[in-house]
């Protein structure tokens, strides 16, 4: 019977083996695999502590590698260890989806819903290099799916909520079927909400959104050891406002589908192999009539197509154990720029911001962990991978990089190696990597894309030379029955960081830019980043958990990088008794001290943030229901994070309310 | 599949669509004089507005042969109402075109032909040491393709000069090579000596050494007065036309800003316009631009 447990608390942040795709192996097959670590921290349950009816952002913000742009209320945009989306591949169950806004409006995450996914497994470097090139690590959506052969052939959720401050109202619903040789799970999401208020009850406008998500799998047993599947979700997000933005989003649309393939194996050293294709399509239309501060307005819709297709084996033998991976997907980017004469009868003045860009990438990756001993396991693998682009109508790339090849190819290396050591009740481990990434479409063949945070206009350069990540990792824990102490500590050496600069040639194009910058190689860059997590149970029913991260980051001047998080806390304490819960956090960020004025940044106050809620859980018939209540910035403080785009203040006190029935 | 909610943009279909292209050579006029028929050809068999390439051909009336010509003169003449004439820049004695079998030159009419104002063509060919003198009115159309633009003014040394854009027709986003001529009317210093018309009233020079300095930008009040990188000012060549190159950010209504120097590098006419990006304010021109769309 699954219930309901309220402790995604232990496996949280100490949770170093337990990982929500392998518990899906098991069930998806009667057969048992093999315990399976890998060293994915696995956020396990898509709630946080605090807040069941989270949304996919707010359910990462709660990990510690994790920050985020925030362009408003909606579809913020993952930092991990402080870098930006083009550093780190973000997938969904390994399938690579780009977003169409050239603006960053669409990160993919905003493509799920968080009653569609089971987990994220957060991969910090080299180690997150299973699904493509990285520098930063890999942020895996995984979805949920249904095993096979439940008790229950019929089960289903039911959640709805009120939130007050931004009125949303959202209702989350799936239900899905099983029996020993098929399962279909359907799920529907909506959400709608107004414009936010601030801790100053001041509105802040062209903060609404309204998302429509649905899925539907189905999966059928081929075979004791073997199933197939196919999955599908259909996105769409209308009337989104991005307040921090000069537009708004009118539509965004995505649809996001894939078969696979899985075959279990009871002997040898092949354990699993597991392959799909996949295919995902996904429209933007931005809209800028909804400014009147606006002159002027354009046009500017995005497309982005990709089909992939991947291919895993789990090699088991012994103490070791592999995962070998192949990768290949092409992506089609394009957007568009269109600019209205006075006369609107006359002919419009047009450019790509994406001039067809393609991306076609294949790699082999790998993972070794092998258990030297009761105590101690080496992790070790590498990927190498193929990347290359062409832009079809070149010749926007040719003004500012007059006879640039329309075509490029990368070779794209990765490397790592980690070693974990436990003694007693203490843990260690040390790691390195190094890998290549190529730049993003942006970096490479952007045309006049307008960045709102320093106003300029952003021009790719398709000769960038790959980035290259020299990264060392440490950690060391500590924990007994009733506390945990961990830190830990990485570091980036990052050999031709990719910048925008201001160059001396050309004029703005966008309305609002005060000048262009082009994307440009910096010599290098350096990324530290430090964490410490306790948790410590005072009473059986009382427990108390503790936050504190640290991060620094210059290029080759010793100049600041932009959006890095300053010291910063959380500390919560949770009480469980029964069928009650209550808990109460704060969080804040100390005074950005190391800031970028040169990359559009000011200095940003420190906050402080508190919250608290509590969750009555009633059984009857079979059914269970949970009620929850709370309020989030309670104290409704005014202020904005670091990374707030355009520093718009984020939101006051906000009460929400959940009741989530499962049957 | 889900179709996409709105189209994506074809705009090399757009282009095509905005501009007209002039590309054959097609039979203009036709003249008949004695035993000969002369053909004038033009691009698309029309005269425009602007600058023209014209091709001349002499053959037999009744076998349709080619003749062999030794020279021919071309003379474009406007008569006004009130029995002014005036010409345009043209090319007087003709090359001639050994493949082609004909004699090649242009002309940069500066007006439509329209009631009042009328133009004639004079052209004189030598076949066996013989002289022929013909004339033809015509029809000159206003330009249908403003990337074939011109311009003429009065210098600050007083002279009169013409700028024409010969190239590209058709431009894209990207560089263009820009071809212009620059010609300049010369006063004739003495009364006609001959009979109507005496070339000498009528000479235009194409300037030699002179620089023509670029700056292309977007004059839209939602263009701010956009420009674009790696322009190249205009320099003459060893075909008399000033070459330079032009680089198109994005498709739409564009003004070549010059500035005109003379071979001692004095600006004859044109200023400077600002660099500033002004959002929402039409764009300021040089005294001296051509505007062009594409
Ligand atoms: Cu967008």
């Amino acid at each position: 019977m699954k219930k309901k447990i309220s402790i995604a608390f232990f496996g949280l942040f100490l949770g170093i083996h337990v990982s929500a795709q392998h518990t899906h192996t098991q069930s998806d097959s009667t057969k048992h695999l093999k315990e399976v670590k890998i060293t994915a921290i696995a956020k396990k349950k898509i709630e946080t502590d605090m807040k069941m009816a989270v949304s996919v952002d707010e359910f990462l913000a709660s990990s510690e590698n994790i920050s985020f742009i925030k362009r408003g209320a909606y579809a913020w945009e993952p930092l991990l260890n402080n870098m930006s989306t083009e550093r780190s591949t973000l997938t969904i169950d390994g399938m690579h989806v780009f977003g169409a806004c050239t603006d960053k409006m669409d990160p993919v995450t905003s493509y799920v819903e968080s009653n569609d996914l089971s987990g994220i497994n957060i991969t910090s470097g080299q180690e997150g290099n299973m699904h493509g090139a990285t520098v930063a690590g890999s942020i895996d959506l995984k979805r949920k799916s249904i095993p096979f052969g439940m008790e229950r052939k019929w089960s289903g959720a039911y959640q709805s909520g009120f939130e007050f401050n931004n009125r949303q109202f959202f209702n989350l619903s799936n239900l899905s079927y099983s029996t020993e040789r098929f399962t279909a799970d359907g799920r529907v999401s909506f959400r709608k909400a107004g414009n936010y208020r601030d801790g100053k009850n001041d509105e802040v406008n062209h903060s609404q959104y309204n998302k429509f998500n649905t899925s539907l799998g189905l999966a059928y047993k081929t075979g004791d050891l073997s199933s197939v599947r196919v999955d599908a979700i259909y996105d769409k997000a209308k009337d989104v406002g991005f307040p921090a933005l000069p537009m708004d989003l009118w539509l965004s649309r995505a649809i996001i589908t894939s078969a696979s393939y899985k075959q279990l194996f009871d002997e040898g050293l092949l354990r699993v192999w597991d392959s799909k294709v996949y295919f995902n399509a996904i429209e933007h239309y931005m809209d800028d009539t909804t400014r009147p501060e606006n002159l002027v307005h354009m046009d500017m819709p995005g497309w982005s197509t990709t089909y992939g297709l991947l291919s895993r084996v789990h090699l088991k033998k012994d103490s070791y154990s592999s995962e070998i991976q192949a990768n290949a997907y092409e992506n089609l980017s394009i957007a568009e720029m269109t600019m209205y004469p006075q006369n609107r009868s006359k002919k419009t003045m047009f450019a790509y911001s994406w001039p067809w860009v393609m991306t076609r990438f294949a790699g082999l990756s790998m993972n070794n962990t092998w258990d030297i001993s009761e105590r101690s396991r080496l992790n070790f693998g590498g990927s190498l991978g193929w990347n290359y682009n062409r832009s079809k109508y070149v010749e926007f790339n040719w003004i500012f990089h007059p006879a640039t090849p329309q075509e490029k190819s990368r070779i794209l290396p990765g490397l790592h190696a980690s070693y974990r050591l436990e003694i007693d009740q203490f843990a260690f481990s040390v790691g390195t990597g190094y890998g290549h990434r190529a730049p993003s479409v942006s970096e490479g063949y952007g045309y006049y894309i307008y960045n709102s945070f320093d106003r300029y206009d952003y021009i790719g350069n398709p000769d960038l030379k790959n980035e290259i990540s020299y990264e060392g990792n440490a950690s060391a824990g500590f924990r007994n029955e009733r506390m945990g102490v961990e830190a830990k500590v990485n570091y980036f050496y990052i050999q031709n960081y990719i910048v925008g600069r201001i160059l001396s040639l050309g004029s703005p194009m966008n309305y609002q830019s005060v000048g262009v910058k082009g994307y440009t190689s910096l010599d290098h860059a350096r990324l530290f980043n430090l964490s410490l997590n306790a948790n410590y149970d005072i009473l059986r029913h009382l427990h108390w958990k503790g936050m504190l991260s640290y991060a620094r980051a210059t290029d080759d001047k010793k100049g600041n990088l932009p959006f890095i998080r300053p010291l910063s806390y959380q500390t919560s304490l949770y009480f469980m008794h029964r069928k009650l819960g209550v808990w109460t956090s704060v969080n804040g960020d100390f005074e950005q001290q190391k800031y970028s004025p040169e990359y559009g940044e000011d200095q940003t106050p420190a906050y402080m943030i508190w919250n608290i809620s509590g969750d009555y859980t009633l059984n009857f018939k079979g059914y269970q229901a949970v009620l929850q209540i709370g309020a989030e910035n309670l104290f409704n403080t005014y202020y904005s994070t670091y990374a707030d785009w355009g520093n718009i203040p984020r939101m006051g006190r906000n009460i929400f309310t959940t009741l989530k029935i499962n049957f | 599949m889900v179709a996409c909610t709105k189209d994506k943009t074809d705009y090399e279909a757009e282009i095509a669509t905005e501009v007209t292209e002039y590309v054959e050579f097609e039979e203009a006029a036709r003249i008949t004089v004695g035993d000969y028929d002369i053909g004038v050809e033009a691009l698309n068999g029309t005269f425009y507005v602007g600058y023209n390439e014209v091709r001349v051909k002499v053959t037999d009336k009744q076998t349709g042969a080619d003749m062999q010509v030794s020279s021919v003169t071309f003379l474009p003449i406007r008569k006004e109402e009130g029995g002014n004439t005036t010409s345009c820049p043209h090319r007087y004695d003709m090359n001639i075109s050994t493949d082609e079998n004909c004699f090649s030159g242009y002309a940069v009419f500066t007006d439509a032909s329209r009631p009042g104002g009328n133009w004639e063509l004079y052209i004189s060919f030598t076949i066996d040491g013989q002289l022929y003198s013909v004339h033809q009115a015509i029809t000159v159309e206003e330009q249908l393709n403003m990337n074939l633009n011109m311009t003429s003014f009065t210098g600050k040394d007083d002279e009169q000069y013409i700028i024409a854009l010969v190239s590209p027709q058709r431009p894209k986003v990207g560089e263009n090579e820009l071809v212009a001529g620059i010609y300049r009317f010369e006063q004739p210093n003495s009364p006609p000596t001959s009979d109507f018309p005496d070339p000498s009233q009528f000479t235009y020079t194409e300037v030699s050494g002179y620089t023509l300095l670029l700056d292309p930008r977007m004059p839209e009040p939602s263009m701010g007065n956009h420009s674009s990188p790696n322009n190249v000012d205009l320099t003459q060549r060893d075909d008399g036309l000033y070459y330079g190159v032009v680089n198109y950010t994005m498709t739409g209504n564009w003004t070549l800003n010059f500035i005109l120097q003379n071979e001692e590098g004095r600006i004859l006419r044109g200023t400077e316009v600002p660099t500033v990006f002004t959002p929402g304010i039409e764009g300021v021109k040089s005294e001296l631009y051509i505007d062009v769309l594409f």
